[in-house]
């Protein structure tokens, strides 16, 4: 690459709903990444401009979409951290203010927050044309001119502007901020910040950043960006910021109300010159169809036909893709298997490397139809709509609306969905969120339910042949998790994280067709990086649980094996095919009761044996034990393991034959058959609840910043699993009489 | 009183009440005085328009809204 270090970061900023993403993604294409950043745990989105040859030195950065800088969410401070360059590593050299003309006002709030700050600006302004429709003009030059920084009319869809909101990022970093026309803050607010501006060491050499500074933490008690402004200031600093409040709230002014007050009257004014209003009153069609949507319960019947067509979606039309993955692992691992030597080596690259990360792999289809489906309704404008019709039931377990796309998120895979709780506003909802989406069924289960289910539940019509038994059931292990979460997030709103949730707060896009584009793009960054975790996490752990299984191999075992095989009798020039076939088949026998009796001896077998009398009142063997034990890290390698332990070779699925009838001939040493209907159920339900994923565990870390989180999830989940699932084999037993 | 409107009524807003952070960022997003605030769907959360754009807003945040001419 010619320039590998770009020389010049810029981001783009704006509220939510502008067209910002679709238009960052315009300007990069898809040559972005997740920006990382040590300590930062918001997801922002980086890229290099793509305009002309001299743009590869620009870095842009997609910061997280907000109306204010008074910084409430982890996303919000992010952006609040980003403004004020308050991280050397992360240092601005300009931004561009992304800003919606159909609704100028309440965008030019934001805008007016960053002029404060003397940074290098230009404006960009979206949604021209759904101004137009609603009878509002917009005149950018004029608006140029009353902000003092240049502003360019873009359309992201259709590339209007584009060029030329390119060449003006260019231009940026040389731009001077002496233009820059801000509100100024009322009297005795500007003395007060006059007074505090020189404390703000932090900011030593930036006079309007000092300014801004103590402005907002006079303006904000109480909030992540207090926080962040008097962070590592001396406490006397704090003390001043606190006298300045009083002197204000003595003069009778309002802390909260004053800085919209003032803002608002600037742009007022603003407004007033730039745009023309013809008197256009029609009804809009996106009213119309709230009127139906938004409906508090006849809303919920189009809510709830959504989200059956997306389940439907997720797991039909994934089903021929994941069996073109399936089928070129399985190839693959058949292809390094004929060229490996027979040995360790062979075995881990076969058991270890290939099953293991195919077993993940094969998720890749449902995953992206399901962040396909999200991606499109959020795009809409439909997702805050269904946020709105689901907040006055989430508000009664103490959640709110916005739990809602974390909760959708989880069943396809509780990682995304952990990681966009980001957008929520406090910790102990955010906290109680992440507790719980490990409950929702997420993919890796199917493959277990699908397993047991078509093995070991009768496939009868039930309620008049309305349903099948086989799909009822399915059906509630899929409902067992989101129901258990009810009275777990109720227990914990009124015990460890026990405190008033915000109430909803949103704002409701204009319904529009989705930006193909910008959907696409989500979905490839989002399976791009489930890719990458399968890559390194999930190999990692594959190929520990591999080691464990595989090591220590007594050399006895193998040479009570060899007995057996040379004890068969010998092939002659002679042999009638039958005769071959029969002999293949007893070689594969004896091989995989080899491979089974290695297994025993394994760190993980004796472990298995340690466990057995744990698991025992649940109704499983210690093979059962064992492939669930070995399943903790990542729950998707039972079916290899169970495979692997039931005396098969590893290429086993959950449709495979062979697995199911491994499973309905295994029995106690009593002969007793150990897969029994409660047996079964057992084992589903268990794995319906217990919390078998380090990459989950690894995104609370990450995203709650402590090892008690994680700890909790692990502990009151698995507790729970064993609970459930010793009830269930109790009650089943009673039930159907252990038949 | 905004919990007492009924679809289709408007208002201008007079004043935004109460604990600070959330009375900043009602402020913040255009709830000032003089805005002129129109009632879609009644309810918690109700959903409001606010010079153009749609707001839905929970129960805790509709109690700050003040209106100039309170109707009685």
């Amino acid at each position: 690459m010619l320039h590998p270090t770009p020389t010049v970061r810029l981001a783009l900023i704006g509220n939510p709903n502008t067209g910002k993403t679709t238009l960052f993604n315009a300007c990069t294409g898809m040559r972005q990444r997740s920006a990382n950043y040590p300590g930062v745990t918001v997801e922002i989105h980086s890229g290099r401009l793509q305009k002309g040859p001299q743009s590869r030195h620009i870095e842009l950065l997609d910061l997280p979409g907000s109306y204010t800088l008074s910084a409430r969410s982890a996303d919000e401070a992010f952006v609040l951290e980003a403004m004020l360059s308050i991280r050397p590593e992360l240092r601005l050299d300009g931004v561009i203010c992304v800003v919606d003309a159909s609704n100028l006002a309440r965008n030019l709030f934001l805008v007016s927050q960053v002029l404060d700050l003397h940074i290098p600006t230009v404006v960009a302004l979206t949604m021209v044309d759904v101004a137009k429709c609603s009878g509002a003009a917009v005149n950018a030059s004029a608006l140029s001119r009353e902000l003092g920084v240049p502003v360019i009319e873009v359309n992201p869809r259709t590339g209007l502007g584009l060029d030329q909101l390119a060449t003006a990022m260019l231009e940026l970093p040389t731009q001077s901020t002496d233009s820059h026309a801000a509100p100024a803050p009322p009297l005795q607010l500007g003395l007060q910040a006059q007074r505090l501006a020189s404390m703000f060491v932090q900011f030593e050499g930036r006079p309007a950043m000092q300014r801004a500074a103590a402005v907002h933490s006079i303006l904000n008690p109480d909030t992540a960006m207090e926080r962040l402004l008097l962070d590592g200031l001396d406490e006397s600093v704090r003390t001043a910021v606190v006298l300045s409040r009083s002197c204000l709230t003595d003069a009778d002014l309002s802390i909260s109300s004053m800085e919209a007050a003032y803002r608002y009257a600037w742009i007022d004014r603003i407004v007033a010159r730039v745009l023309a209003r013809t008197p256009k009153q029609r009804k809009s069609r996106s009213e119309a169809v709230d009127r139906l949507l938004t409906h508090p319960i006849l809303g919920l019947i189009p809510l709830t036909v959504l989200m059956a067509v997306c389940f439907q979606a997720v797991f039909s039309w994934s089903a021929p893709f994941m069996d073109v993955i399936d089928g070129s692992i399985a190839g693959l691992g058949n292809f390094l298997g004929r060229f490996l030597p027979q040995g360790a080596l062979r075995s881990l690259a076969v058991d270890g490397a290939v099953a293991g990360v195919g077993a993940v792999l094969v998720f890749l289809p449902q995953i992206i139809v399901l962040f396909f489906f999200i991606a499109v309704i959020e795009d809409c404008g439909y997702l805050a709509r269904a946020v709105v019709l689901l907040d006055r039931w989430m508000e009664r377990i103490g959640l709110s609306g916005r739990a809602f796309l974390p909760l959708l998120s989880s069943f396809a895979c509780a990682v995304p969905g952990i990681l966009s709780t980001r957008v929520m506003e406090t910790r102990r909802d955010r906290l109680v969120t992440m507790l719980i989406a490990p409950l929702m069924s997420c993919s890796a289960r199917l493959p277990v339910y699908v397993l047991f289910i078509s093995a070991f539940v009768p496939d009868r019509r039930i309620l008049g042949g309305l349903f099948s038994l086989q799909g009822a059931t399915l059906w509630a292990m899929y409902s067992i998790g989101a129901v258990v979460a009810i009275p777990v997030a109720w227990l914990l709103k009124r015990t460890m994280l026990r405190g008033e949730s915000p109430s909803l707060l949103l704002e409701l896009p204009t319904y529009k067709w989705p930006s193909l584009r910008t959907i696409l793009v989500r979905v490839y960054l989002q399976g791009r990086e489930f890719i990458t975790s399968a890559g390194t996490v999930i190999f990692a752990v594959t190929v520990l649980i591999w080691a464990l299984g595989y090591y220590p191999r007594p050399a006895s075992v193998g040479v009570e094996f060899d007995r057996q095989r040379s004890a068969l009798p010998a092939l002659s020039h002679a042999s009638t095919p039958v005769e071959i076939q029969l002999r293949d088949a007893q070689i594969a026998a004896i091989s995989a009761h080899e491979s089974g009796a290695y297994l025993r001896q394994s760190f993980l077998g004796r472990f298995g044996g340690w466990v057995e009398p744990l698991v025992k009142p649940l109704g499983w063997d210690w093979r059962i034990g064992t492939a669930v034990i070995a399943s903790f890290p990542a729950r998707e390698v039972v079916i290899a393991t169970m495979g692997t332990i039931y005396n098969l070779g590893a290429e086993t699925d959950a449709t495979s034959d062979s697995l199911r009838s491994a499973l309905q001939a295994a029995s106690w040493p009593d002969g007793k058959k150990i897969f029994t209907l409660p047996v079964a159920l057992s084992v589903m339900v268990f794995f319906a609840l217990c919390c078998q994923c380090g990459a989950t565990l690894a995104a609370i870390y990450r995203e709650s910043g402590s090892w008690i989180w994680p700890a909790l999830t692990f502990t009151y989940m698995t507790t729970l699993a064993y609970v459930a699932a010793w009830a269930t084999y109790e009650t089943g037993l009673w039930l159907l009489g252990g038949a | 009183m905004l919990t007492t409107m009924k679809t289709g009524e408007s208002n201008t807003i007079g004043l935004v009440v109460g604990e600070c952070a959330a009375a900043k960022r009602l402020s913040d997003m255009g709830f000032v005085r003089g805005a002129r605030l129109t009632m879609i769907r009644p309810g918690a959360p109700c959903i409001v328009r606010v010079d153009g754009s749609l707001l839905a807003l929970g129960g805790a945040y509709q109690n700050r809204i003040r209106f100039e001419h309170p109707v009685v």
